[in-house]
């Protein structure tokens, strides 16, 4: 659903829920559509830095006090207001906007999830200095100009393959002078997909498990485009796959053979010795080397049965029933 | 230097780091008038450093030599000063270390750190100086510190640094009511809650405790304001205003100073030893920091201010030297009779040192026996000064051997100081009680204004006399030169005060001048009266008045809390709902509005669209109804549902549409 088609949904809230502690610390939880930043939303409180400036404040005051100094008086009171206005500014920077935290791609484990967070500013000022950062990942600082919309990708490192729900993500900003820390919960019910890790070593075997079909004319007619392979010296030029070669991902020669293609059957049952995570991986592995291979592939594992087939989407249906393979089916596909 | 690449250096630099230089440079330069060299020149080369550094010419300092440095320069504000406490070594220290500082801040917390310190400095500077000069200037550099935080703030955005001087500019504006509001109404504590420093604050000048007529002196050609005065009452006539100050009694043939130990008089009143005629005077005395003691009233004073006391001769001594603006109320009776009957202590008006002015006390036995009373002697020796070639000079010869005498018969010009001194002298060689007194005289209405000045340059000293049944009289004898023998026209009017209209008239040019000046005078009182000298006594007068005209009496500090958190609650809402503006929370989408006005425009012309209708099938029918706008009509749907319903919509899109409904017509 896009984030401009839904209306952000900010229901009435009991006072006792409104005063919660939870929901300082932890958020609102999941919601479903993007989220308005409405002023219960906002949290604020003095950082680190504000607190050191208040003592110095108190020492300030206390020096205008014993030397009956009233320039000094003036100073500190001109930055006690400086320090009060901060807290309106601060809190300012993030209120009323509105975020939405949509799908992120599939990635393998161990890779970093790149979680795209859409950011309304329907403000004309623009924001500045605005921390991302998912849970307790990695964060990054943005800028939101004024009237002014923007998708950034916060980093999600992963650690486990199957289908997560996105953490929440919290927006934090000690924008204009530090001496505040603004802050607010989103989590929207969504969720991103982790593969397997593709096993590094294990690459799929040339031709062993290969099922062939020995009618073939092992791929060298010209009428039935069925797949790449390898470039041989030799090799015509006019079967050269241009394609892969502009994108530099090598050179590779078109196959031609109709019904004679490589059937391939990546099988669970054909790696007994390993555990169930390591026969995933090498499988992982298996799917992306013959997807590359342009073979024709199927995916055979205990209750699941893909068919041969070839192109991405099969890939992405192959790889996904890896990530869930054994996994609660409640965690499944949104 | 390649132009070109300094400027990358400039804009590659930590932009909260060089504002936070360019804050802490202007915020020591003040100091850098009044350190020691040992103190300025490591901090400037330490400041040069760290901006070499920002710029990428030059390396920090490594571990050991920050340490060396350290030591260095604790070892020279200690050198320079003798000391290592104290308000001027103080200052020293933190100006040195927050340098020191610089040469290691690296992490985040440090830039604050130092940010903060810089505000600590702009006090420091405060206790020195309070001018309103000052108080600007001190602006401008808390506007650079809070730029700096801003900067900080920003972390890795991207911004022209000059929106971060805006933004701090934005701020300051915000707060300067709230600011204004805890001046005003934030309860002023008495301080001081512990001691003070004793180390004097250097500048400050005024009348000195002793005076030696004989040493190479020169009068005071400054025109800086001693004091100002509000008079409630009328102003008395010229010939009364005289501003008691310091009284002398022991002379040494040299040198005039105060009793010691000093006799204090534990009260004052008016009764049968000082009696009074006539009105008082009723006035509001604003007194310059002098550094010393003495605080001026009008000849005589009749009440003393508190935080003070009074001496047997009647000076008003403060019981802190005078380190800060201060004001008080004052009452004096100018027609008074002091001590008329009886004068306890007579000895101490009739000291004269042994050995000096031999001829002047031959004259002064010689004439005294010639005049029939005291009274008539006093005319005697005021004729003979009249009479004789004495003159009035702002340069008079140095006096070697015997002041008194070299003065009364060899050199004969002087000014004040010497007058008075050779009268006093006179008067108690033929033993006639008298002493010297020092303040000021005269002093011109601000014409601008309603207040009096004073000023530096009104420094006098003049005589009393003590007359059997007549008691204490003020006898001036320098103003008995005649015009011919005063060497400069200015001092004419000043010393003969019925003579000031008899000048030339100053030219345009002048008169200008003296209308700026005084134009600003008045700017400098009411700096005085409403910042400087804003205090305990004053918060409460002025509190107090307005809650007068409202009805109310007097206010105490909760009611001051309490007006001041309604006021700060107010300001705040107010701020708030300009930034936050509650109403404006736009929750819709700008696209969806742009389509409105679309199906507006179009439904002011009939065409309107049914609830039901998707905007395709509207358009579908507009185009119909609109053949000549079809192409608009579909060009806007189609930017609108690329919009609304594309999961990437782009800001330039957006724009498109809007341009295309504001220009869209039927």
């Amino acid at each position: 659903m896009s984030h401009t088609a839904a209306r952000a949904v900010t229901p009435r809230m009991s006072l006792r829920h409104r005063f919660s502690l939870k929901r300082f610390f932890v958020g609102e939880g999941p919601e479903s559509g993007p989220v308005f930043l409405a002023q219960r939303r906002v949290y604020i409180l003095p950082s680190k830095m504000g607190v050191y400036f208040a003592a110095m404040m108190l020492v300030m005051l206390l020096g205008a006090v014993n030397y009956n100094n009233s320039l000094a008086y003036a100073l500190t009171f001109l930055l006690a207001s400086v320090f009060f206005i901060a807290i309106l500014h601060t809190y300012r920077n993030l209120l009323h906007l509105r975020i939405d935290v949509e799908q992120a791609p599939a990635v393998f484990c161990g890779d970093v999830a790149q979680v795209p967070v859409m950011l309304d500013n329907r403000r004309n000022a623009a924001r500045y200095a605005i921390k991302l950062q998912l849970h307790d990942q990695q964060h990054i600082n943005i800028d939101v100009a004024g009237d002014q919309w923007q998708r950034n990708n916060v980093p999600l490192r992963t650690t486990q393959r199957g289908q997560h729900a996105v953490p929440r993500l919290t927006l934090e900003t000690g924008f204009p002078l530090g001496l505040f820390r603004a802050w607010a919960y989103v989590q929207r019910d969504v969720s991103y997909l982790v593969y397997p890790a593709p096993d590094q070593h294990h690459r799929l075997p040339d031709k062993s498990s290969y099922h062939l079909d020995l009618q073939g004319d092992r791929g060298q007619g010209a009428d039935d485009f069925a797949g790449l392979r390898n470039y041989h010296a030799g090799d015509s030029l006019r079967h050269i796959h241009w394609k892969t070669v502009a994108r530099r991902q090598g050179m590779f020669t078109k196959q031609f053979g109709g019904d004679r293609a490589v059937e391939l059957w990546l099988d669970w049952d054909s790696l007994p010795t390993l555990d169930t995570e390591a026969r995933l991986s090498r499988l992982t592995r298996w799917v992306l080397d013959a997807s590359a291979a342009q073979v024709n592939y199927g995916l055979r594992l205990p209750n699941v049965h893909i068919p041969l087939n070839t192109g991405l989407i099969h890939q992405q249906h192959c790889l996904q029933a890896l990530a869930l393979y054994g996994l609660d089916a409640d965690a499944g596909i949104s | 230097m390649n132009m070109s690449g300094f400027q990358q250096r400039v804009k590659q630099a930590k932009a909260e780091n060089l504002w936070l230089l360019a804050g802490l440079a202007l915020a020591f330069t003040p100091h850098f008038f009044r350190l020691s060299l040992l103190v300025i020149l490591p901090s400037i080369i330490l400041l040069c450093w760290r901006l070499l550094f920002e710029l990428r010419y030059l390396a920090l300092p490594s571990r050991t030599v920050r340490w060396l440095l350290t030591f260095a320069g604790i070892f020279a504000t200690w050198i320079a000063f003798g000391t290592l406490m104290g308000r001027q070594a103080g200052v020293g220290l933190l100006v040195i270390m927050l340098c020191l500082k610089l040469m290691e801040m690296n992490a985040q917390r440090d830039v604050g750190v130092v940010i903060g310190l810089g505000f600590f400095v702009v006090i420091t500077v405060f206790l020195f100086d309070q001018s309103i000069f000052m108080g600007i200037y001190m602006l401008l550099v808390v506007t650079l510190l809070v730029t700096a935080l801003i900067a900080f703030s920003r972390d890795q955005s991207v911004i022209p640094q000059w929106a971060n001087l805006q933004k701090a500019g934005i701020i300051l504006a915000q707060a300067l009511p709230l600011a204004l509001l805890l001046f005003f109404l934030f309860p002023r504590i008495p301080g001081p809650l512990w001691s003070l420093p004793t180390d004097g604050a250097g500048a400050g000048t005024g009348l000195s405790d002793s005076m030696s007529p004989g040493n190479i002196s020169q009068l005071s050609d400054n025109d800086s304001v001693a004091f100002r005065v509000q008079f409630d009452t009328a102003l008395p006539p010229p010939q009364k205003r005289y501003w008691r100050g310091p009284v002398f009694t022991q002379f040494d043939g040299r040198t005039w100073s105060g009793p010691y130990p000093q006799r204090l008089k534990n009260h004052l009143s008016i009764d049968s030893h000082y009696q009074v005629s006539g009105e008082p005077s009723l006035y509001t005395v604003t007194l310059e920091p002098h550094q010393r003691r003495w605080l001026f009233a009008l000849d005589l004073p009749a009440i003393i201010p508190a935080d003070s006391h009074l001496s047997a001769d009647y000076e008003i001594i403060a019981n802190h030297p005078v380190r800060q603006l201060v004001r008080y109320s004052m009452r004096s009776f100018t027609n008074y009779q002091l001590a008329k009957n009886d004068l306890p202590d007579i000895s101490l008006y009739l000291q004269l040192p042994t050995e000096s002015g031999p001829r002047a006390r031959k004259l002064a036995q010689q004439l005294r026996q010639n005049a029939a009373d005291d009274a008539d002697f006093v005319q005697i020796i005021l004729n003979y000064i009249a009479e004789q070639p004495f003159y009035y000079t702002r340069q008079p010869p140095l006096l070697l051997d015997d002041p008194v005498d070299e003065f009364l018969f060899d050199r004969r010009r002087g000014f004040c100081e010497h007058y008075a001194s050779a009268f006093v002298f006179l008067m108690r060689a033929a033993g006639v009680p008298a002493r010297v007194v020092t303040g000021y005289q005269g002093g011109e209405m601000n014409p601008q204004s309603d207040y009096f000045i004073v000023r530096q340059s009104d420094a006098h000293a003049w005589t009393e006399v003590w007359l059997r049944e007549k008691g204490w009289r003020r006898i001036d004898p320098t103003a008995v030169i005649p015009a011919g023998r005063i060497e400069n026209q200015q001092d004419l009017a000043r010393i003969l005060p019925e003579m000031a209209e008899t000048g030339a008239t100053p030219s345009w040019l002048k008169k200008i001048g003296r209308q700026l000046n005084f134009g600003w005078d008045r700017i400098n009182h009411a700096w005085n009266q409403w910042v400087v000298n804003y205090n305990t006594q004053r918060q409460q007068d002025f509190l107090s008045q307005i809650l007068a005209n409202v009805g109310f009496g007097n206010i105490d500090w909760q009611e001051m809390i309490s007006l001041l958190v309604a006021g700060m609650t107010l300001v705040m809402a107010v701020v708030a709902v300009y930034l936050l503006r509650p109403w404006n929370r736009r929750n819709q989408d700008p696209a969806q509005v742009a389509y409105g006005r679309f199906c507006q425009r179009l439904s002011r012309h009939g065409m309107q669209r049914q609830p039901t209708e998707g905007p395709l099938d509207f358009a579908r029918r507009a185009g119909q109804q609109y053949p000549q706008r079809a192409r608009d009509i579909s060009r806007i749907t189609a930017l609108y549902e690329r919009q609304r319903y594309s999961p990437y919509p782009t800001h330039k899109n957006l724009q498109q549409l809007q341009h295309a409904v504001r220009n869209f017509t039927l």
